[in-house]
């Protein structure tokens, strides 16, 4: 696999050196990023769409923010700071599964309890970094937590590979029953579907798949790409077919053009930030769309 | 192919401190339909969570089939999503009863399952409207069509009538009356007592215990109906707990 995508590379490399692709994508880590993002953008745009079915767009946010912990921790602990994945996986893992735990023990309504544990846990990543401050270049951590085209490694794009099969298939497999589950849980259970492990599964989807984009996209901005290009869609599209499609669209031209477009205008911003600051234009343009087009809203009550 | 017997022995639910059911006692003949009524928060819909288990109760439910478990269908007040979502009433039923994603075309005999169903709803003309765009009464109706993906041998219904118009409170009497020819047991919530009175073959009056079980026609008298409403009932409350009898946040 590693020599089809090094040929890969290779064969953009050239079509961009012959003139016929933007130049930026003749630098090799310019191709490595933007194979990320084009792995990156469809995973993250159709889990977006349960993730706003299922009112999760908060959880969402959260993970990623617990993912500057989960760096923070795995520096800590000696891993290389720039893939600290153990401890990235086993934190956030660790964070969904107990928010979800909680939820299901505690009775109190998603967004409380997940203000909780954002705070605690931010909490407890600032303290750490704190304490790493003395020891490293603290400025590294700026490509963990914005995303850099620079630092995505050949390691990196086949852990996203084999994370966005694994989340892509999960998805579309049980993608009706995790609606269903989400629409009302006793016709769930009545029609066999298994709603508490469906719940675990879906944060634990989240979770890898957030943590997997860390490196392209950062880990502060990362649950953006899951919110953001599903509820511009959400605004535009008239079936659920035409939902999954505009996100996946939406979520995946955003990793193009915010990997490519600030190497061709040099413009000095970060991936993750340009990634989501373009998603953002497109749902500004997608509710600019619906309030101008009544077409859009006709329909809908 | 008929439906199952379902006998409730000595059912309790406690959910924190408040005692919803108590020592409830009935038996649903198999092939009936059996309505259960009362008053909100008497404890219908929480009897049906029980029966489905998703409510961790005290006592036995039964369900005796006559031969191999046969296929149980669920009709909810509501499902909860977000109105506004993009979804036509053919991707919402193809959601509830297929397996391959919503998002994709349903498979030819799906599709065809899906139309006809909705046909027998009265919803056929409306496969492609969003759902955020349907009546209270249509929803409804979309959520009995689901019922009916496969046809059911035991169908719980928790007030399918609540939101209907004229024309779905027909589509549904028809439909009943199909089921019933099939064999098919039906438990049925329903306010509706004049409908009731009409529909069933048995009728359970529920306030949190068992108030009256017996033939529609003589059970709902007006004295009786007057304990069923009272904010008093009868079986006196356990350590002086108001019973909830509102519409909303009880419950039911």
């Amino acid at each position: 696999m590693s020599g089809a995508f090094e040929a890969f590379r290779a064969f953009v490399q050239s079509l961009a050196a012959a003139g016929w692709l933007p130049p930026s994508l003749a630098y090799g880590f310019i191709v490595n990023a933007l194979v990320a993002g084009l792995i990156v953008g469809p995973v993250l745009g159709s889990l977006g769409t349960l993730v706003v079915v299922k009112r999760h767009a908060f959880f969402s946010e959260a993970v990623g923010h617990a993912a500057l912990t989960g760096v923070a921790l795995g520096i800590l602990v000696g891993e290389p700071y720039s893939g600290p994945y153990g401890a990235l996986f086993g934190y956030c893992l660790l964070f969904g599964i107990a928010l979800n735990y909680l939820r299901n023990r505690t009775g109190l309504s998603a967004d409380t309890l997940i203000g909780v544990a954002l705070s605690m846990s931010l909490a407890l990543g600032a303290s750490v970094l704190l304490v790493l401050a003395g020891k490293i270049n603290i400025h590294i951590l700026e490509n963990v937590l914005f995303g850099s085209v620079l630092t995505v490694t050949g390691a990196d794009i086949a852990i996203l590979a084999v994370v966005g099969a694994c989340v892509l298939a999960l998805t579309f497999g049980f993608y009706n029953r995790f609606m269903l589950a989400s629409f009302n849980a006793e016709l769930a259970a009545v029609r066999g579907v298994p709603v508490k492990a469906l719940d675990y599964l879906f944060v634990i989807l989240v979770t890898v798949v957030t943590v997997a984009s860390v490196k392209i996209i950062g880990a502060i901005l990362v649950g953006a790409l899951l919110v953001i290009p599903a509820a511009a869609a959400r605004t535009v599209a008239t079936s659920l077919r035409g939902f999954l499609r505009l996100s996946m669209l939406f979520a995946t031209l955003s990793a193009i053009v915010g990997v490519i477009a600030p190497m061709e205008l040099d413009i000095p911003v970060p991936s993750g930030a340009a990634i989501i600051l373009t998603a953002g234009s497109l749902f500004l343009l997608a509710a600019l769309a619906r309030a101008t087009l009544p077409r859009l809203r006709g329909q809908s009550a | 192919m008929s439906g199952p017997s379902v006998s409730f022995s000595g059912v309790g639910l406690v959910v924190g401190r408040t005692e919803i059911l108590r020592g409830v006692s009935f038996d649903v003949a198999a092939g009936s339909l059996h309505a259960v009524v009362g008053p909100n928060g008497g404890g219908k819909s929480s009897l049906i969570r029980a029966l489905l288990g998703r409510a961790p109760h005290s006592g036995e439910i039964a369900v005796d089939w006559p031969g191999a478990p046969g296929v149980v269908a669920y009709v909810p007040q509501t499902l909860d999503f977000d109105r506004g979502l993009p979804m036509t009433v053919l991707d919402e039923l193809a959601a509830m009863t297929t397996r391959r994603p919503a998002f994709l075309r349903p498979s030819a005999r799906d599709r065809d399952l899906i139309l006809s169903a909705l046909a027998r709803v009265g919803m056929a003309e409306k496969a492609d409207r969003l759902v955020g765009a349907l009546s209270g009464g249509e929803r409804q109706r979309a959520l009995m069509a689901q019922a009916l993906i496969p046809d059911p041998e035991l169908l719980v219904l928790d007030e399918p009538m609540a939101a209907l118009d004229e024309a779905g409170a027909q589509a549904f009497e028809t439909l009943i009356g199909e089921l019933k020819a099939r064999g098919a047991t039906v438990i049925w919530i329903e306010h509706d007592l004049a409908a009731v009175r009409r529909l069933a073959d048995r009728v359970t009056g529920l306030n949190r215990s068992l108030l009256f079980d017996g033939a529609p026609g003589e059970e709902l008298r007006p004295e009786r109906l007057f304990d069923l409403f009272s904010h008093h009932p009868r079986p006196a409350a356990s350590d002086g707990d108001v019973i909830a009898l509102r519409r909303a946040g009880g419950a039911s």
